[in-house]
């Protein structure tokens, strides 16, 4: 994914924090991707990531009306180049008794798990980028996908962190 | 064990250490334990309005030219949603204002019961901030924050939903604690202040074509001597938006008028032309800019503004400042070298050219307005409406003082005059209010004549009646060929409305009766209503298509459009 950002946001782990900082982004209208969201280090605080294709500019202005939320701690923005996003995927395959070990060829081949096995279905685990799970998923395909769950990306900055490197001015 | 109170004491208790003494609400179930405790709070009280709407807009006006929070109370479900245009209009124009909702018992959210919305979702995206209280223990500190949020940096709307058994609740009264535990994180991607007013400095003195435009947040902060010297020192002409006029006295020499839409055509020209623009306060609003890509496409863009997240958002800006306007203003002050622009001020003068009069007759709206600001010495607050009349007031009524002149602008609510002159009027006991509305707007909220007379409030209204939704019906006439579409609308007698109101009314018709007529309006210890019947095709000129730059203005009503279809015949009272 080029030419994206990430917004991370950390906020209060009440639902109606979380639905403001969605509902601030839905009403500006930006291009998200994936939200995640899950628990941080600290109790009562949640780590909330927007995927958003998007310029800087854009991010920016999000990440600043973010942080007029109330109950949102920090919040900020970095380009996906920048820093490593990976999301998770559980996919739920039947594979034919004749294929069972060619299916395990291709968890193998992705470094993903099995992480159930019953006699109908198997669940397969991986962990990426974007364009890994979807090609992983997409090597799935050959046999028979009954589910998928995908996580939506979190994301953290490479190196210094974002408020080191903002244009000044803006 | 300290003493118990109900969670509707300790609201009212609550509303007074925050220094509150007037509310704007109307009962019903959900908030009843609140009205149950109100009578024994005798430092508040309680205006009772027709409408939570009106509720919610004299809250705005009573913030507005108070400078404090305005307050409104209603009952849940349909108390609460008709909240929601004041509560809008109030966040689109930064106004402090608190709104108290009841709500069901908490055992009954979420189950569609009898009155119940989810106002904390409707109101979402037009408060600043809004909380359902789920516990008395929490009550308190729940006011205490709405206060702080709706006042804090860039004002705004907090709407605090308490459901019934809640305000039943006992609890013991807790004090402040001595700090507020909410940080204000430092505003993400902004520059270091001191050297953007440095580099602004340099840029107005390098300028030879620089340009104030002072907006909302000038007024919100009172700037108005800060802005005064600014221009002073450096000569420089102002431009005052739609919410930032009367920041600097009309009869100024370095004031030039509002821009935008319906700016003047050398207000206009004046931002095409400049080399430099200082914005104040403001954020570059649609109606203000025209067409953005041809927006003042040869001008640098100082940008002082509260709030980060405006600072680029609709015009590239060169230096922006983010901070109070007042404070920035004074930093700017003193980094800012004596200078005039002389001969740039005359470049604006020769642009300047003989006011369009906006129809025949005499009873045109400059003249109305020169009679009411003559009849006043100047000493008056003028509350708008939307639509024509707002713009006439806006560019012909010679404001003397600051925060004179009151309207609804990012929201343009019609139906707000009315309700909300009822809180300017409480605000500034000593000084007469002039509610100016058209004849659709007033009858969008004219059941509150019933709330001035049982509460005494002595608003002076004036209905600039044309028959027409007059500005809709001037876009009809430029850009709908004249098809006059649900534009004629029918009045009452407002003579005799006043009168079943009880309280006196006229119609004027022609100039000759305006003074008198004003005069007598004037001397009313209580509400007065004055009717002006005006040309019915009157129009604002000149105005900047909907879409198109700044340059290009409409400054007549030279055909445009095939002749009108046959349509109704307007009755006129």
């Amino acid at each position: 994914m080029t030419g994206g950002h990430a917004v991370t946001v950390l906020l209060e782990d009440r639902l109606i924090t979380f639905n403001r900082a969605v509902g601030l982004i839905r009403r500006r209208n930006l291009p998200v991707r994936s939200i995640a969201v899950g628990p941080t280090t600290t109790p009562g605080v949640s780590r909330l990531t927007f995927m958003i294709q998007s310029d800087e500019a854009t991010a920016i202005r999000a990440v600043q009306q973010l942080q007029k939320v109330i109950g949102v701690r920090e919040a900020a923005a970095f380009a996906t180049q920048d820093g490593v996003a990976r999301e998770l995927a559980l996919v739920k395959v039947r594979a034919a008794a004749d294929r069972y070990a060619e299916l395990l060829d291709v968890v193998q081949l992705y470094h993903a798990s099995v992480i159930d096995d019953t006699p109908d279905a198997v669940i397969v685990e991986l962990t990426g980028s974007e364009a890994f799970v979807l090609s992983c998923i997409r090597a799935l395909e050959r046999f028979e996908i009954l589910d998928v769950a995908r996580s939506g990306a979190i994301a953290i900055e490479a190196g210094l962190t974002a408020e080191h490197r903002v244009p000044a001015n803006l | 064990m300290g003493e118990l109170l109900t969670g509707s004491q300790i609201l009212c208790r609550a509303l007074l250490e925050a220094k509150v003494d007037l509310l704007f609400g109307y009962p019903g179930g959900a908030i009843m334990p609140f009205y149950h405790a109100l009578p024994e709070f005798p430092g508040l009280r309680h205006v009772l309005v027709r409408h939570e709407q009106a509720a919610a807009h004299a809250a705005d006006g009573y913030a507005r030219s108070s400078g404090r929070v305005g307050v409104c109370v209603a009952t849940s479900g349909p108390g609460a949603t008709n909240l929601v245009t004041g509560l809008a209009t109030a966040h689109m124009d930064n106004t402090p204002v608190v709104a108290i909702t009841g709500q069901v018992p908490r055992a009954m959210i979420g189950r569609d019961a009898f009155q119940e919305t989810d106002i904390i979702g409707i109101t979402q995206p037009i408060t600043k901030h809004n909380r359902l209280v789920e516990d008395v223990e929490e009550l308190a500190d729940a006011v205490r924050e709405a206060f702080a949020v709706a006042l804090e940096g860039r004002p705004g709307p907090v709407l605090l939903d308490v459901p019934k058994d809640v305000q039943n609740q006992k609890a013991e009264w807790t004090s402040p604690r001595a700090e507020r535990p909410r940080a204000i994180p430092a505003p993400f991607g902004v520059g270091d202040r001191a050297a953007g007013v440095q580099e602004a400095a340099r840029l107005v003195a390098e300028a030879e074509r620089p340009l104030i435009m002072a907006g909302h947040g000038v007024i919100l902060s009172g700037a108005y001597d800060e802005l005064r010297r600014l221009a002073e020192r450096a000569g420089i002409p102002v431009i005052t938006t739609l919410l930032g006029i009367s920041a600097l006295p009309e009869s100024h020499p370095l004031h030039l008028g509002m821009p935008g839409m319906h700016g003047e055509v050398h207000v206009n020209r004046a931002i095409q032309q400049a080399d430099l623009i200082i914005g104040l306060g403001l954020r570059f609003d649609d109606r203000v800019t025209g067409n953005l890509a041809a927006f003042a496409r040869g001008a640098k863009v100082i940008h002082v503004e509260l709030d980060p997240c405006e600072i680029g958002k609709n015009v590239p800006v060169t230096v922006g400042l983010v901070g109070d306007a007042r404070e920035v203003l004074t930093e700017l002050l003193a980094a800012v070298a004596q200078r005039d622009c002389e001969a740039w001020r005359g470049e604006i003068a020769a642009l300047m050219r003989p006011r369009v009069e906006s129809f025949r007759g005499g009873l045109s709206p400059e003249s109305i307005l020169g009679a009411i600001d003559q009849a006043t010495d100047g000493r008056c607050t003028i509350v708008s409406d939307v639509g024509q009349h707002q713009m006439w007031v806006a560019k012909f009524f010679p404001y003397r003082r600051p925060n004179t002149h009151i309207t609804s602008g990012g929201l343009g609510t019609m139906g707000f005059a009315v309700p909300a002159a009822m809180g300017v009027a409480l605000a500034r006991p000593d000084e007469p209010v002039w509610a100016i509305s058209g004849d659709g707007g007033f009858q969008m909220n004219m059941q509150e004549i019933a709330t001035m007379v049982q509460e005494r409030i002595p608003v002076k209204m004036a209905i600039f009646n044309n028959g027409y939704l007059g500005m809709v019906r001037q876009w009809q006439q430029f850009f709908h060929g004249r098809r006059y579409s649900a534009t004629p609308i029918w009045s009452p007698d407002y003579v005799k409305l006043a009168d079943a109101y009880g309280i006196p009314g006229w119609r004027v018709e022609s100039a000759a009766q305006m003074d008198e007529v004003l005069r007598a309006a004037l001397v009313q210890p209580g509400p007065a209503l004055v009717e002006f019947l005006i040309e019915q095709e009157a129009n604002v000129f000149p105005m900047v298509p909907p879409g198109a730059s700044l340059s290009e203005a409409i400054e007549s009503a030279e055909p445009t459009a095939p002749a009108p279809p046959p349509g109704p015949k307007l009755v006129r009272v």
